[in-house]
């Protein structure tokens, strides 16, 4: 049986040509970059080569801003801890009640240590009300984090705009923004629209470079402090050996991943559509959560059933060879359903039956006939078996 | 994390869902028992009911022989719902045996459970009981005599501890008494209470503090209090009288004249936040001469200081 993988915002394949860039450094060019022989050279000028790449696919920056990282949680933890640091004036943070976990949790922990932190809410769509967030700028405010795009619904946020307004409030604000999962599926200029944002996050796995590298934009100026100490690499500004073969393998899943925005706007959100349109069309009772929302990511769609659990509809698929995710609070690790759907108030009857598919480069047609084929009757013979649906109405029933 | 169910488990759920012979989905109508614990707020629930053979004389010699489920829940709470109506028609108990029947001997009929499922099977025990107690009012069994150990019914009604999954102080005494939960991990493991926003953990009569009455252990640790801070900015009245003043009399009605017009959102010391729409054009350098445009007429009417934000 062939696996149709679609939980691309969980992680990706590596792609081969990224594979292909690596493989010098993982085994012959080992050398330490701070090593000072003429064999370390070459290991030394991978990074700073990767790093001007890097830079060049985010708007054509100056490199110098670019640090890599081990995620983009720990990008986030050094942008978000770090500001706090060289900030000690100001107590205020703004953030949303949708983050990902690393910047939510980093909310939470910067509230127990005697911050004061903004969550703002999101409405039903998943959008945030731009109004709320002018009305929560303060004087002392001083850091907004607001991500790129949810990696649970897709829904995207205008960052540039938020980013302008903080600005214009107080250029003192500093602006991060996670943009881990915008990566390859939308333009992330930091030359231009990004123009006021001084922290971008992302992380290699998510655009088809290996686990456990990752980057943080920190542009010049910005009023930041190292997160992790004890060694002269990037600048003092991350310390710790460079891991070469994953640097070099992030900037050409970089390079991919720009080069691929068009495949992703077009081919791949006709595939999300054609899904999103015969699943609705098949399946009664079904939510579709942030689809009126102005951007919502080309490749992600969260379905929520109402009904049935979403863990037993996951392990249904994966029996067929399908492999995608849920919010539901029975594959989360707690007992609550997800936060982002939570958040957004999708109904009680289905916040526990959401699953999300989310598209790569990789999935074509077949994959997506594949789901039609087998996702509604997943639905029915689960429905059956639950004492909240009318079989004989096909209706949920309270 | 990948799934880590027992081989019992994954193939009374297989079963189950592809509606094989043998398996006990549905709805008995009639039953001479019904009972259903959870609630689809909490994330699962289970309907039980089944159908005893009466005995002519003695109810409390009734044979259950037929036992079905509805279960709205995850792969372990619908395979322990197989589990439980599995047990019973293979035993033929009476009900009242039935009542032996426990969350401990579900999870021993699907050769375990991951801890964190622990209450699947508690589901499972929880609606029999309830459905047993049901059974007893329609043949006029006084179960209250006969097991009087048993008898709670009516008095889990009370002051609910857990908000998020409904969980009240009695269910949570008895539960924990019966189960020797020891820990607020274990309840929730066992019950679902305190794992959603996890406020009642540590919450004066929350979990920790009945744990501590119960088996009469010391609190450990420290509640960690998060400082709480108040005083928003407040902007001046004045300023936003005026300002207020100036859009209405000199900037709307200018705006208005070339097919605009202007929001005020908020204001902060000198900076109004303004949403202009209907600027001429969509273009970004046309918004922006709108912007100047509010931004002069306020300057000169209010305060030269005052910076315009378009939001």
């Amino acid at each position: 049986m062939k696996t149709v993988y679609v939980d691309n915002n969980a992680t990706t394949a590596i792609a081969p040509e990224v594979l292909a860039v690596m493989q010098p450094y993982l085994t012959s060019d080992y050398f330490n970059p701070s090593s000072m022989y003429d064999a370390a050279r070459s290991s030394a000028e991978a990074i700073e080569s990767a790093r001007r790449r890097v830079a060049s696919c985010l708007g054509d920056i100056d490199p110098d801003q670019i640090i890599f990282t081990g995620s983009a949680t720990e990008s986030n933890n050094a942008a978000l801890f770090g500001t706090v640091q060289a900030n000690p004036e100001r107590r205020h943070v703004i953030t949303t009640t949708i983050e990902h976990p690393s910047v939510l949790e980093i909310g939470k922990e910067l509230e127990r240590r005697g911050q004061e932190v903004t969550f703002l809410a999101v409405d039903h769509n998943g959008e945030l009300v731009l109004d709320d967030y002018v009305r929560a700028l303060r004087s002392d405010t001083l850091v907004v984090s607001i991500m790129m795009a949810n990696n649970e619904t897709g829904v995207c946020y205008p960052v540039a705009e938020l980013a302008r307004i903080a600005k214009e409030t107080d250029p003192g604000i500093v602006v991060h923004t996670d943009a881990t999962q915008a990566l390859g599926k939308l333009p992330v200029d930091l030359q231009v629209d990004l123009q006021h944002v001084d922290l971008l996050s992302f992380s290699g796995h998510k655009i088809h470079a290996p686990k456990g590298v990752g980057c943080l934009f920190v542009r010049r100026g910005t009023r930041w402090r190292p997160f992790i100490l004890g060694g002269h690499q990037e600048k003092g500004r991350r310390a710790g050996t460079e891991n070469v073969p994953y640097i070099v393998g992030l900037a050409k899943a970089c390079e991919l991943a720009i080069d691929g925005v068009a495949d992703e706007q077009g081919r791949v959100r006709h595939l999300r559509d054609r899904l999103q349109k015969a699943l609705v069309e098949r399946i009664p009772a079904v939510e579709v959560n942030g689809k009126d929302a102005a951007v919502r990511l080309p490749n992600t769609l969260n379905l929520a059933f109402h009904g049935i659990e979403g863990e037993a509809i996951l392990f249904e698929l994966s029996r067929h060879g399908i492999c995608a995710s849920s919010g539901s609070a029975c594959t989360s690790g707690t007992l609550d359903p997800s936060h982002v759907l939570k958040a957004m108030q999708v109904p009680f009857t289905a916040i526990h039956g959401s699953v999300r598919i989310s598209l790569s480069r990789y999935n074509n047609q077949e994959d997506i006939e594949r789901i039609i084929e087998v996702l509604p009757d997943i639905i029915a013979r689960l429905r059956k078996l639950s004492p909240y649906w009318n079989d004989e109405r096909n209706c949920l029933e309270i | 994390m990948p799934w880590n169910y027992s081989d019992k488990v994954l193939k009374l759920f297989k079963d189950a869902v592809k509606g094989e012979t043998g398996t006990h989905m549905g709805e008995l109508e009639n039953p001479d028992g019904f009972g259903e614990h959870g609630s689809i707020v909490c994330g699962d629930t289970l309907r039980f009911t089944f159908h005893v053979e009466r005995h002519p004389t003695d109810p409390t010699r009734d044979i259950i022989t037929q036992a079905r489920y509805l279960t709205f829940g995850c792969t372990s709470a619908i395979a322990a719902s197989e589990a439980l109506c599995t047990l019973l028609e293979e035993q033929g108990k009476t009900p009242i045996e039935a009542l032996q029947v426990s969350n401990q001997d579900l999870i021993d009929f699907l050769d375990g459970l991951p801890e964190q499922k622990i209450h699947c099977s508690v589901m499972g025990a929880e609606a029999l009981q309830k459905a047993v107690a049901d059974w007893a009012s329609k043949r006029g069994v006084d179960l209250a005599e006969l097991l009087p150990e048993l008898a709670h019914g009516d008095e889990d009604e009370g002051r609910t501890v857990c908000n998020c999954f409904s969980v009240t102080e009695p269910y949570l005494r008895r539960k924990i008494k019966e189960l020797g939960l020891q820990s607020i991990a274990e309840i929730t493991n066992a019950l679902k209470a305190g794992g959603g926003c996890t406020v009642c953990h540590h919450a004066p009569g929350g979990l920790q503090e009945l744990l501590d009455e119960i088996w009469g252990v010391k609190p450990v640790g420290q509640v960690e209090v998060a400082a709480s801070h108040t005083g928003e900015q407040q902007s001046p009245y004045q300023l936003g009288q005026k300002v207020e003043t100036a859009i209405e009399a000199v900037v709307r009605p200018l705006l208005q004249e070339q097919g605009g017009d202007i929001e005020l959102v908020d204001i902060k010391g000198d900076k109004i936040y303004c949403r202009l729409t209907g600027a001429p054009g969509q273009s970004a350098s046309a918004d922006q001469t709108f912007k100047l445009l509010v931004e002069q007429q306020l300057k000169e009417q209010v305060d030269d200081r005052l910076q315009v934000i378009a939001v």
